[in-house]
């Protein structure tokens, strides 16, 4: 699992790529929360190269979600390939955060 | 084909890569190998975090591959506490806003949903679960239409 995290203003976009899983799940919990610790109340997640996800990975992903929820911002997710996609509807994580075809269609939604 | 897998954090993800090795040298589709590698980190991370609080046997657990000419079975054992996950399992409430979910219970439910069918036995000591997909592109709607 790697993030690379782009900023403009107060939003952040992270494309995430490998996998998340029990294993790095912590990892991934680390840097998002580095990611919006830092300032970024907005954050748009880029899939696109995004292996899989595992319940581990939502739960990193859930405190993310509150975290930008608190400071007035929001999550937002982009490129999620289909089965991905299905993990995220299985697990209602689609309730939770917005998801879109691309970062400007993420991005233009926090504005 | 069986994998040994040692009581560690670290062996979800051995087992994982080992799985899709398999698949991929058995030409499965990358639907197959991504239910399977899902559920194999769910259900392994259970096990090795939970399934031997308290045991006074050293833990064994094998996960077993065989790949038949309709379908792929994956049997995971373990010598831990008796564990079925399809009645033991809480189901998680899907409809709770951001802030009202709990963290974690998801695992079980990911599984279910993803792996086609599901059964469970207790034998001789071991929880038995085994995972059964079918080898059709599309999953769970193809069937042939002779025997």
């Amino acid at each position: 699992m790697n993030i690379e995290t782009s900023y403009s203003g107060d939003t952040a976009v992270g494309v995430v790529s490998g996998r998340v899983d029990s294993s790095n799940a912590k990892d991934f919990d680390g840097e998002l929360s580095g990611i919006i610790d830092g300032g970024a109340t907005n954050l748009v997640l880029d899939c696109g190269s995004l292996r899989y996800i595992s319940s581990a990975g939502l739960r990193a992903l859930l405190i993310a979600i509150r975290k930008t929820n608190q400071a007035g911002g929001g999550l937002a997710l982009c490129h999620v390939p289909e089965n991905i996609l299905e993990v995220l509807e299985v697990s209602g994580f689609v309730r939770l955060t917005k998801v879109f075809e691309t970062v400007e269609e993420a991005q233009a939604s926090f504005k | 084909m069986r994998i040994v897998v040692k009581p560690d954090p670290s062996e979800p993800r051995r087992v994982v890569d080992e799985v899709e090795r398999f698949c991929v040298e058995h030409a499965l589709s990358q639907n197959i190998i991504f239910r399977f590698q899902l559920s194999l980190d769910e259900l392994l991370t259970n096990i090795i975090s939970y399934g031997f609080e308290g045991a006074t046997e050293d833990p064994v657990i094998t996960v077993d591959i065989r790949l038949g000419d309709a379908d792929i079975e994956i049997t995971i054992r373990d010598n831990g506490q008796p564990f079925n996950p399809l009645e033991d399992a809480e189901i998680p409430d899907l409809s709770l806003a951001a802030e009202d979910r709990p963290i974690g219970g998801l695992g079980i439910h990911l599984t279910k949903s993803f792996i086609d069918t599901l059964a469970y036995e207790r034998v001789e000591g071991f929880n038995c679960l085994t995972l059964t997909q079918p080898l059709g592109a599309a999953g769970s709607e193809e069937s042939p239409d002779e025997h």
